[in-house]
């Protein structure tokens, strides 16, 4: 009963809401009009007594407003538009693409690979390796002597680990003008572990010459004090393998006038041979 | 939401705009008592309504409670703005001026009593009245904004209005 109750009285509130009369209700449901009655006529007053109608003027710029304010926001955003063109995304992905490879091309520059080195400590007459050094003719008759101090040399081992074996040559000094045409010095010979190489690195400490010419003392910088090589050869237990380094001294621009001479390896001229 | 969900919700907003906007206005008026006010404050409900539109979710309330909860929530930060009252004076009710004296007279002792009526109840009380009487939610709709089921409202609304209806018609003060 008072759940029936309770469902008319909330169908009466709804319909009078909608705007039907108190009067409709009581007479659909005479049974419970004595009950309905002081409820709905206080609905009634309660609502006649707060209603009002919103001024059409204002009504008409608040409709205004919103309308404008709903066609902004069904226009896409700065972004939508943009990244909705095929013209665009073409672009990113040509920019990505550039980045990736990029990235894969110079990482090993920008992120070197610090490989593992070893150090050979005794130097051998009979040793399976013999480093050289030569010079290659270019303008190494400008001086009358070219002193080249040398601290260490690498040789990089890329067998199935990669790693460096260095030593320090037993002659860390020569004269680069003594050896032209051929002529060797011979820096170091000891064993070292078999297998293949592929690099050889000299480490330079100083390089200082006197010019021919006026008899000026000049030193000859080297970047990073390192000389690298690309020149693969072999080393086993059974022959021994002599590696000829070949530096040249090249002049860049007119070394009176402010010019200056560069020490380089030099690809060409260098080689390895075996002994048995 | 997906961007054609969004583009259904916003166009159901628009076309509830002109039945709900007087109901709103009419919502915002029983809490602030002027009526210029109430129309301005029901505009921004709208307005509110459609930048927070990415935001609603049919399944938690029917899109009519929703402009209704908005709009409670415009009313209560209007309130903190320009006072810390939070119930309306008689004398600070605007009556429409083309109102002839009587009429305002009339008018003027009517509120009064309601107000007097309304003070009986709690908040939640008093929000179900606003909602139910005066901005005409259904009960459905003012169920689903006051998070009670129906059978429970139904009861609910029963002694409400029992108690209501009493104060309103003889026994609270000042009647």
């Amino acid at each position: 009963m008072t759940n029936d109750f309770n469902q008319i009285l909330d169908e009466c509130i709804d319909r009078i809401t909608r705007g039907e009369t108190v009067e409709a209700c009581l007479s659909d449901y005479p049974e419970h009009a004595n009950r309905l009655k002081p409820l709905l006529t206080a609905m009634a007053q309660t609502k006649a007594s707060y209603a009002f109608t919103p001024s059409i003027n204002n009504k008409r710029a608040a409709r205004q407003r919103f309308y404008t304010a709903v066609e902004k926001s069904r226009q896409p955003s700065f972004w939508n538009r943009l990244f909705t063109r095929p013209v665009v995304w073409a672009a990113l992905t040509a920019v990505l693409v550039v980045m990736i490879v990029g990235y894969v091309a110079l990482r090993p520059t920008i992120f070197p690979v610090k490989l593992p080195s070893v150090t050979v400590t005794e130097a051998s007459s009979e040793g399976n390796f013999v480093f050289l050094v030569t010079d290659a003719v270019n303008a190494i008759t400008d001086f009358s002597n070219l002193d080249i101090s040398v601290d260490k040399v690498s040789l990089l081992q890329t067998d199935t680990s990669n790693q460096w074996v260095e030593f320090t040559p037993a002659t860390s000094q020569f004269d680069l003008t003594l050896l032209p045409g051929g002529k060797t010095q011979e820096l170091w010979q000891g064993n070292i572990p078999e297998g293949n190489y592929s690099e050889a690195a000299i480490y330079v400490s100083k390089v200082q010459g006197t010019l021919k010419a006026n008899g000026a003392t000049i030193e000859i910088k080297v970047p990073g004090n390192k000389l690298e090589l690309v020149q693969p050869f072999q080393v086993s237990s059974n022959n021994t393998t002599s590696f000829t380094y070949d530096l040249t001294v090249v002049k860049a621009g007119n070394a009176q006038g402010g010019g200056k001479y560069l020490l380089k390896p030099q690809v060409t001229q260098s080689r390895t041979s075996l002994t048995p | 939401m997906g961007i054609k969900e969004i583009q259904t919700d916003r166009d159901k907003l628009v076309s509830l705009y002109d039945e709900y906007y007087d109901k709103i206005a009419n919502y915002i008026y029983s809490r602030i008592g002027n009526k210029t006010e109430a129309e301005d404050l029901a505009s921004e409900v709208f307005l509110k309504a459609l930048e927070a539109i990415k935001t609603y979710d049919e399944r938690g309330l029917p899109m009519q409670a929703w402009l209704f909860k908005i709009a409670h929530n415009v009313v209560v930060d209007h309130l903190r703005k320009i006072t810390k009252y939070k119930t309306i004076s008689i004398d600070k009710v605007e009556i429409r001026s083309e109102d002839d004296p009587q009429k305002t007279a009339e008018i003027n002792i009517e509120m009064e009593r309601v107000m007097a009526a309304m003070q009986q109840l709690t908040d939640e009380q008093q929000e179900v009245i606003r909602l139910h009487f005066l901005a005409g939610l259904s009960s459905l709709e003012v169920s689903a904004l006051l998070k009670k089921t129906m059978e429970r409202y139904g009861k609910c609304n029963m002694l409400l209005l029992r108690s209501y209806g009493d104060c309103l018609v003889e026994t609270c003060p000042g009647n």
